[in-house]
């Protein structure tokens, strides 16, 4: 019966395409119903030794975003009139890529006479984690270059147990890796987690977790003056302090997740952000897990790193509880916390 | 519909303006709505004004230096070019016109 009834009143599918540009990584994806259509991207490299600025990032942006919308559209086989929504992220990140992805989105949207929805960025990943592991209720561990929080969900709102309160996790890993002139291709997290394979000697830096939250900037201030000394007299190597380094601050990571883990009396653990795709980091993690009888979930690089699906699913969720955002309201912002957005998808 | 800050010229401002025409006023609007959301920081030494008179986007800045007034009027040219680009691309028609602008 059901079938025939599916016959002749086919359930409608939401599509949903997703802006994202908030750092380096500009991707545009499209969502149906939970099932990735397509999910380009391209990465700003910066060379060795430097990091990215906002307006070359920009300028990076605005030089692609057209060509990974075109193929995002190809790849999934749709024509504009196809698509139900426009999403994009509204913050938190740079100004300048955020606003830059923002025109284009607006622009689309009433070209093509859709619905406009303004996506927190940190919601964009915790949605996509949830999407594609299934982890129904985790404790997420939100890891990035940009932000480092401990988040569990309560009361329409994902609440934030523990954070950095200075500079995110993967700022601390991508710094060091300018240091000693590591290779940003792909990423600079990648290339100092294949090098702390072959690191032999742990040296003590700072372990810095106050109650809930962490901090990243004295070690790494240490580590860079450690650098400088010890690679130079040679009493450690390059990769020594690769894995040094990685072992203390996935260890802080472990520890606060842990803790909230504790407080919620959660049993599921979800690793986002563009850190949570370390294998080491998920290795640690999973330790902790199989010792508390929890389960660990996380993602591979194609979703734990910012791209436009992530934006798109979000959007999803919130498209389909009701929410579009106005034109006039469509302000980007560069500081967006997760915890301000009711989450009106979820009991 | 183009008001604003021309006829009352704040003392020692430096003012700059700018018209760019579209095919019709229905792309005008859409960079109109694409263009404004984004507001000058406040306090920032800077103010813009966007408005659509027919099938012309009349922009209008404010500053109190010039050096303030260059990077906003570069930054925008910049996201205009973007938004005919995306106008030429995924738009229904061809924007010849105002593709002579950037």
């Amino acid at each position: 019966m059901q079938s025939i009834l599916c016959f002749f009143f086919p359930a409608t599918m939401t599509v949903v395409i997703g802006f994202e540009g908030s750092a380096n990584k500009i991707g545009v994806g499209i969502i149906r119903d939970g099932e990735v259509l397509s999910n380009p991207r391209r990465t700003y490299i910066t060379p060795p030794g430097q990091g990215f600025m906002p307006s070359d990032t920009a300028r990076h942006h605005r030089a692609v975003i057209l060509t990974v919308l075109k193929e995002a559209l190809e790849e999934a086989g749709l024509k504009p009139a196809d698509i139900d929504c426009v999403a994009y992220t509204k913050g938190p990140g740079m100004g300048a890529p955020l606003v830059t992805v923002a025109i284009v989105a607006r622009t689309v949207a009433q070209l093509w006479g859709k619905p406009l929805l303004g996506v927190n960025h940190c919601i964009g990943h915790i949605e996509m984690g949830r999407l594609i592991t299934k982890a129904s209720n985790p404790t997420v561990l939100y890891v990035s270059g940009g932000n480092t929080q401990v988040i569990a969900y309560s009361e329409r709102r994902y609440r934030i147990f523990g954070e950095t309160i200075d500079i995110a996790v993967g700022n601390c890993l991508d710094r060091f890796a300018r240091v000693i002139k590591i290779s940003n291709d792909p990423s600079p997290g990648y290339n100092i987690e294949q090098m702390a394979k072959t690191g032999t000697q742990y040296v003590e830096l700072p372990y810095t977790v106050k109650g809930m939250d962490v901090s990243f900037s004295g070690i790494l201030s240490y580590i860079e003056e450690a650098a400088n000394k010890m690679l130079s007299s040679g009493q450690c190597t390059a990769a020594d302090l690769c894995f040094s380094l990685q072992e203390t601050v996935f260890a802080m990571l472990v520890e606060i997740t842990e803790r909230a883990m504790a407080h919620c009396s959660s049993q599921e653990v979800l690793i986002v952000g563009g850190v949570g795709c370390n294998l080491r980091l998920q290795e640690m993690m999973g330790v902790m897990c199989e010792e508390r009888g929890a389960k660990l979930f996380a993602t591979d690089d194609r979703f734990c790193i910012d791209n436009g699906a992530m934006i798109a699913q979000a959007g999803w969720e919130m498209f389909q509880s009701g929410q579009v955002t106005e034109l006039e309201d469509s302000w980007i912002t560069q500081r967006y916390r997760t915890d301000e957005v009711e989450v009106t998808w979820r009991d | 519909m183009a008001t604003g800050g021309d006829s009352n010229l704040e003392a020692g401002k430096l003012e700059f303006s700018l018209d760019v025409p579209f095919p019709s006023s229905h792309e005008a609007l859409i960079a109109l709505r694409s263009l404004s959301p984004d507001q000058e920081p406040r306090r920032g030494g800077i103010s813009k004004q966007l408005s659509v008179s027919g099938s012309t986007l009349s922009v209008r800045w404010s500053a109190d230096e010039a050096r303030i007034l260059r990077v906003s009027v570069s930054s925008f040219l910049d996201h205009l070019s973007l938004v005919i680009e995306t106008m030429e691309m995924f738009g229904p028609s061809l924007l010849c016109d105002a593709a002579q602008v950037c």
